[in-house]
Formats: C-alpha cells, sequence, structure tokens
C-alpha cells in the first residue's frame, strides 16, 4: 500500500507531494535563479533586479579572455570526448567479450579515476606535469581529463555491450561475413547509441571539470571553469553569471542530445 | 557456448593495451609517485605522518571533514528519501519529469550552482530577504563564508546521487509485500518501518555511502562556500601544494584521504555482490 498510488492515504499521500515538490524546487530554483541574474542589472546581484540589461553578455562577448577560455573549453572537452572514446571501445569489447580471469577487477580498476578524490588525481598530475615543464599545455588539460573522462565513456559502452544481443553477430559471420565485418556492419551501429552516450558523457565531465584544469592551468592557457573560478574568488561580478549561463545552456543541449540518443534506441 | 567465437587471449591483450598504457603512465605512476612523496620527501622516513599527528591544525581539518561528511550524507538522505519515494509513486509521465530536474541538477556545471548559492545565501541575498520577510530574523545572518555555507551548498549538490540508486531500488520493490503486511494486520507506520525501510536499505546504503566518499573528497564547493575555519582535508592538500610548496605534508595528507576512500569502496563492493561485466554474457 505504500508503493500504490492509489492506496496510500490521502493525508500521507499530499505531505509526501508537497514535500517532493518542495524538494524538486529546491534543485530546479538554483538554476533557473543564475540565468535569470544574468539578465539583471544589479552590480551586487539584487534580487529582483532592479532593471534587465544585456550589459553583461556584452562585457563577457568583448572579454577576449573569457572567449578565449570558451574556445579553449570546447577544443578541450572534443579532444578528450574523442580520445577516451576510442580507447574505451576496444577496452569494453576485451571485457564483455574475453574469456578470462579477474575481468571484475579490471573494471574496478577502469573506473578507479571515478572513485579517487580528484583532488587527488590534480595534486598527483600537478606533480609530474611540473617537473616534464607541461602544466599550461594543450596535452596536460587533454590527458588530464581524459583520466576523469574515460569511466564515463566505460560504463556507457559497456552497458550497451551486455544487452547487445550476441547471436545477431553470430548469425552475420555464419551466413559469411568474417568477424570483423560483423562487429563493424552490425554490432557497431546497433551499439551507437551506447557510444555516442559514453562520448557525450566525457564531454560534459571534461566541460565541467573545475579542480584539475585550475593546476594545470597557465594566465595564457586556461578553461572556462577556470576562467570562472579565478573571477570568483575576487568578487561576484554578474559576468560569472553569463559564463554559468553558457555552462548550463551547453549542459542541457548535450543532456537532450543524449536522451535522443537513447530514444531512438530504444526503437530497435 | 559459442566458444569458437570468443575472442581470443593475444586479442584480449591487444584490445586492453591503450587503455592500460594510458593509464597507467598518467594516472598509476603518477598518484603512486604522489603517495610516495609523503615518505620521502625531504628524506626518508615517516616525519611527515608525525607532523601531521603533531599539529593540532590537522586534526582540526579532520574534525571538519568528517563533520560535513556526515551532515551532508543526513540531509542528503533525509530529502532525498521523499523525493525517491515520490517518483516511484506517482504516475509514470509525472515521475519522468522529476527524474529528469534530477538529471539537470546533476549534469549543471557544479561551478553555476555553487556560485549560484554564494549569491543566494549572501547577507543581503534573497534567502535573507526572505526570511525577514517573513520575520523569522530581524537582520541578515551570515550563511556563506561558514560551515553552514558548505552545508546547504554540499547537501543541494549530492541529494540527486541519493535519489538515483535509491528510487531504483525502491522500484523493484514488489508493491505486494507490502500489501501483505498490510493484510496481515500491519498500521501504515508498522509497514514503513519494519517492511518499507528494511526493503530499501540496499538503496539507501549504497547512495549514503557514495555521497559520504564523494563528500570527503570536495574540494570546490568547501572552498568558495566555507571560510577560513572550516578547511576540509582537500583544502589542506591544495594549499600544502600551492601555497607552502610542502609536497611531504601535501603527500601524507593525501595519503590519508586514499586509504579512507578505498576502505570505504571495498565495504560498497563487498555489499554490492552483482558483477558488472560477467552477468549477461553466460561466461
Amino acid at each position: 500500500m505504500l508503493l500504490s498510488h492509489n492506496s496510500l492515504g490521502w493525508k500521507l499521500k499530499y505531505s509526501l507531494y508537497v514535500t517532493s515538490g518542495a524538494i524538486a524546487a529546491f534543485l530546479v530554483l538554483p538554476i533557473i535563479f543564475i540565468v535569470f541574474l544574468s539578465f539583471g542589472s544589479s552590480q551586487w546581484l539584487i534580487f529582483p533586479p532592479p532593471a534587465w540589461t544585456l550589459k553583461w553578455y556584452i562585457q563577457f562577448f568583448n572579454n577576449p579572455e573569457w572567449i578565449d577560455a570558451a574556445i579553449t573549453s570546447l577544443e578541450v572537452a572534443c579532444l578528450t570526448s574523442i580520445i577516451a572514446t576510442l580507447i574505451a571501445m576496444p577496452a569494453s569489447f576485451a571485457l564483455v567479450r574475453g574469456r578470462f580471469k579477474g575481468r571484475d577487477y579490471l573494471y574496478s580498476f577502469f573506473t578507479l579515476p571515478m572513485m579517487i578524490p580528484v583532488v587527488i588525481i590534480a595534486v598527483a598530475l600537478y606533480s609530474v606535469f611540473l617537473t616534464l615543464g607541461l602544466t599550461g599545455t594543450m596535452f596536460a588539460f587533454v590527458v588530464s581529463h581524459i583520466i576523469v573522462a574515460l569511466p564515463f565513456a566505460i560504463i556507457s559502452i559497456i552497458n550497451s555491450l551486455r544487452l547487445f544481443d550476441k547471436s545477431i553477430e553470430d548469425a552475420a559471420v555464419i551466413c559469411g561475413a568474417s568477424r570483423l565485418q560483423a562487429i563493424f556492419k552490425v554490432t557497431f551501429p546497433l551499439i551507437k547509441p551506447g557510444i555516442v552516450s559514453g562520448a557525450l558523457f566525457a564531454f560534459l565531465a571534461s566541460w565541467d571539470e573545475v579542480v584539475i584544469s585550475v593546476m594545470m592551468a597557465s594566465p595564457d592557457l586556461q578553461t572556462l571553469p577556470v576562467k570562472m573560478w579565478s573571477t570568483l574568488r575576487q568578487d561576484l561580478t554578474p559576468v560569472i553569471a553569463v559564463a554559468s549561463t553558457a555552462l548550463i545552456i551547453l549542459s542541457l543541449f548535450i543532456m537532450i542530445i543524449a536522451s535522443f540518443v537513447r530514444k531512438q534506441s530504444n526503437r530497435h | 557456448m559459442f566458444m569458437a567465437f570468443s575472442i581470443k587471449k593475444w586479442r584480449v591483450g591487444m584490445l586492453l593495451l591503450p587503455i592500460l598504457v594510458f593509464l597507467c603512465s598518467f594516472f598509476i605512476i603518477p598518484l603512486v609517485g604522489l603517495l610516495l612523496h609523503s615518505i620521502t620527501d625531504p628524506k626518508f622516513g615517516m616525519q611527515n605522518f608525525a607532523q601531521l599527528l603533531a599539529t593540532t591544525t590537522y586534526a582540526k581539518v579532520l574534525y571538519n571533514t568528517f563533520l560535513v561528511s556526515i551532515l551532508v550524507t543526513s540531509i542528503s538522505l533525509l530529502l532525498g528519501f521523499p523525493l525517491a519515494w515520490c517518483i516511484t509513486l506517482v504516475p509514470k509521465g509525472w515521475g519522468r519529469i522529476l527524474l529528469n530536474i534530477i538529471l539537470l541538477s546533476m549534469w549543471t556545471s557544479l561551478l553555476a550552482r555553487t556560485y549560484s548559492w554564494l549569491v543566494l545565501l549572501q547577507s543581503s541575498g534573497v534567502i535573507n530577504k526572505i526570511l525577514m520577510a517573513l520575520g523569522i530574523i530581524d537582520q541578515p545572518i551570515e550563511m556563506v563564508h561558514n560551515m553552514t555555507g558548505v552545508i546547504i551548498g554540499m547537501s543541494y549538490i549530492m541529494i540527486p546521487f541519493i535519489v538515483l540508486p535509491l528510487q531504483a531500488c525502491m522500484s523493484a520493490i514488489d508493491p505486494m509485500v507490502l500489501q501483505a503486511a498490510s493484510i496481515c494486520g500491519a498500521s501504515a507506520k508498522t509497514i514503513f518501518f519494519r517492511v518499507f525501510l528494511p526493503l530499501c536499505k540496499p538503496g539507501l546504503f549504497s547512495g549514503g555511502l557514495m555521497v559520504f566518499v564523494m563528500s570527503l573528497g570536495y574540494y570546490i564547493t568547501p572552498a568558495l562556500l566555507g571560510g577560513v575555519n572550516d578547511m576540509m582535508l582537500p583544502e589542506f592538500i591544495i594549499e600544502q601544494v600551492q601555497n607552502f610548496l610542502n609536497w611531504g605534508m601535501a603527500s601524507a595528507s593525501a595519503v590519508v584521504l586514499v586509504i579512507i576512500t578505498m576502505a570505504m569502496f571495498y565495504v560498497y563492493l563487498k555489499v554490492q555482490t552483482d558483477s558488472p561485466v560477467s552477468s549477461n554474457t553466460g561466461a
């Protein structure tokens, strides 16, 4: 009765709905708040703002530091997403299809970067890249982001491979295709949604990464979150609200694509 | 059964080579290197750990870290539970909307959300204004740059990590079991505490443990919303590296953080019994 919509006592039911509605509002309102804030005219972020303006957007787009940071962010996230997916694909294949001992341990190892606190990874890589003189390079950004992004790609691809019915691939082989042909022409197209969403999550993981990026950045090369971080430490200027809005919109966009991809895969 | 078609050993090796090379050179070696600093920097020995134990700042930092993690975990469990329950209970369409809200919150930039709380909680911020308008307080209260801010901001971020596993666990419960309890004459309260809650335990446990471990290692939100006096372990580590260039101390505290985290995850994996890779393949 506690899990059936119709037989739950109305008092309990409505108090549960009201509480949950409030918690859901608690989760979503701060995000909407930021978007409104970016259009407010008050320098001191008074809300509701005395007037609406686009001046923070103009400031954002006229400042090469913000624009460069945003472009760097996009470049790093794209490279990270592509390379992480390319590394994760064969590994996922081996884990799901291979017959060898210790697969579970390998899986845990591959997802370990998700469990180790990101601060530790940041400091460890910083120490190495500092000695090699690589901090503040594209290489440092991409390599460190791949480590954080890999588990997302692996988990997503492994899940879709596990759900894939291997007998379809076997059927193609019985019909005369070579194993590789069958994998590329039958398996890949069918698990593509898993690969794409893995790539998207890898992109998001990189796009939103702050701690490692702060350690890897130099004054000449920084990502958008790093620029936000260093600005935030000085003041709360509404330009940060503009940058936040940019981050929110991109995340939202990617989430919509991801759910679209998932829907497509359900149709198969 | 299709033994002839499963991948040969050397091919498995080839497929795994890129990821193994990558993770070993850019993850394991740096990590081990960092942890080794704790006993080699500036000279070989346990002096860094001795120094850690001797400093009162460090004890305070550890205390803060655990206090904040425990409070954040409890608050997110308390707030996540009704939400997960509601999602399981309401008609599908509403459930999907609520789940999308949770995913949106989870995937929205961490910095953007923390910035939002920084603005909302400041003394001239919306929250203070509302509280004053309602007559609950007479003058603005300090809610940022102290532990209150850290706990609000972090609980906000952690709730989705409770709701998702808990909701999965709840939707797997057979409503008939609860019905049976009801037919046998148990009151709603009894069913809740004696049947429903125990059945939710795996979800509560895995969500709670996950959030606790994540909180221990959280840096961004405490650094922005917290004050100087409530530094947590990750901030301490970064400070040792960036401000004092004290790699020995940073590394010794990193060892502590890694050991606690790994111990927690060991418990987590022990509790979670099903294998992530092998169950469906008939191996």
